[in-house]
């Protein structure tokens, strides 16, 4: 697996409706690309109901995913900036990140990266406030 | 010292939590193996404290009953503050700090 997120997997958008919205169209790369089926998206948006809105890592950052299963063809990650907060369940988001995990080991390396980085929430403002998909790739590229 | 790091499924969030959990009890200078598991696992883990999101940590309670094990709900897994202060608690619990 690639070493952070695929610019052309990288969105910004203004804003969301709600959670659901902001994780399927966060997901949307993906699914256009085939590493996960629609399935997938409908499972994390489930995760969120069952266990709650622990995938709200940080300040403003939310991993949506769910269960490595048959709704996952390909290891990877794509990522959604909302210019405006969205709701997850009492928690402001602006920044989405999806894993969809075919196996439970294939993406430890890219999560391990992903946790030294958000444990600096500098690096998460700084993600939102690029202005283009280029600049947050700069940013990974540099950072993760 | 033996942790769990635990979330639904074991494979995303629970390996962010480790992580942070790793790096507290770097700070606090003391050892620790920080394992990541999912929820339905934990009954099988022999650990001295597992660490959780508050919504998962009630439910870990109800399967475990009084196991002696030390439970901390983390809200906001990659929170160094807030997971330190955990730590701290669970350290100053074992009469390690």
């Amino acid at each position: 697996m690639e070493q952070n997120i695929k610019e052309r997997h990288m969105q910004i958008a203004k804003n969301a409706k709600n959670h659901e919205e902001a994780i399927a169209l966060a997901a949307k790369p993906l699914l256009e690309d085939g590493y996960i089926t629609k399935d997938y998206i409908d499972e994390m948006i489930q995760a969120i109901e069952e266990h709650g809105p622990y995938i709200v890592l940080a300040d403003e950052f939310a991993l949506p995913h769910a269960r490595p299963g048959e709704s996952v063809k390909k290891t990877g990650l794509s990522l959604l900036v909302l210019k405006e907060p969205v709701d997850l369940k009492g928690n402001p988001v602006r920044l989405f990140v999806v894993l969809a995990a075919k196996d439970s080991s294939s993406h430890n390396e890219v999560l391990k990266a992903l946790a030294e980085f958000l444990m600096e929430k500098k690096n998460i403002q700084d993600v939102i406030a690029c202005e283009n998909t280029e600049e947050i790739k700069k940013i990974l590229d540099e950072r993760w | 010292m033996k942790v769990l790091a635990v979330c639904g499924f074991g494979v995303g969030s629970s390996m962010i939590l480790k992580m942070t959990i790793e790096k507290a009890f770097r700070e606090f200078g003391v050892e620790a193996k920080v394992i990541n598991s999912d929820i339905s696992d934990v009954s099988g883990q022999k650990a001295d404290a597992i660490f959780s999101s508050p919504d998962i940590i009630g439910d870990i309670e109800r399967r475990l009953g009084s196991s002696g094990v030390k439970l901390y709900g983390i809200k906001k897994y990659s929170d160094v503050e807030e997971v330190k202060a955990s730590v701290e608690k669970l350290l100053e619990a074992k009469d390690m700090k």
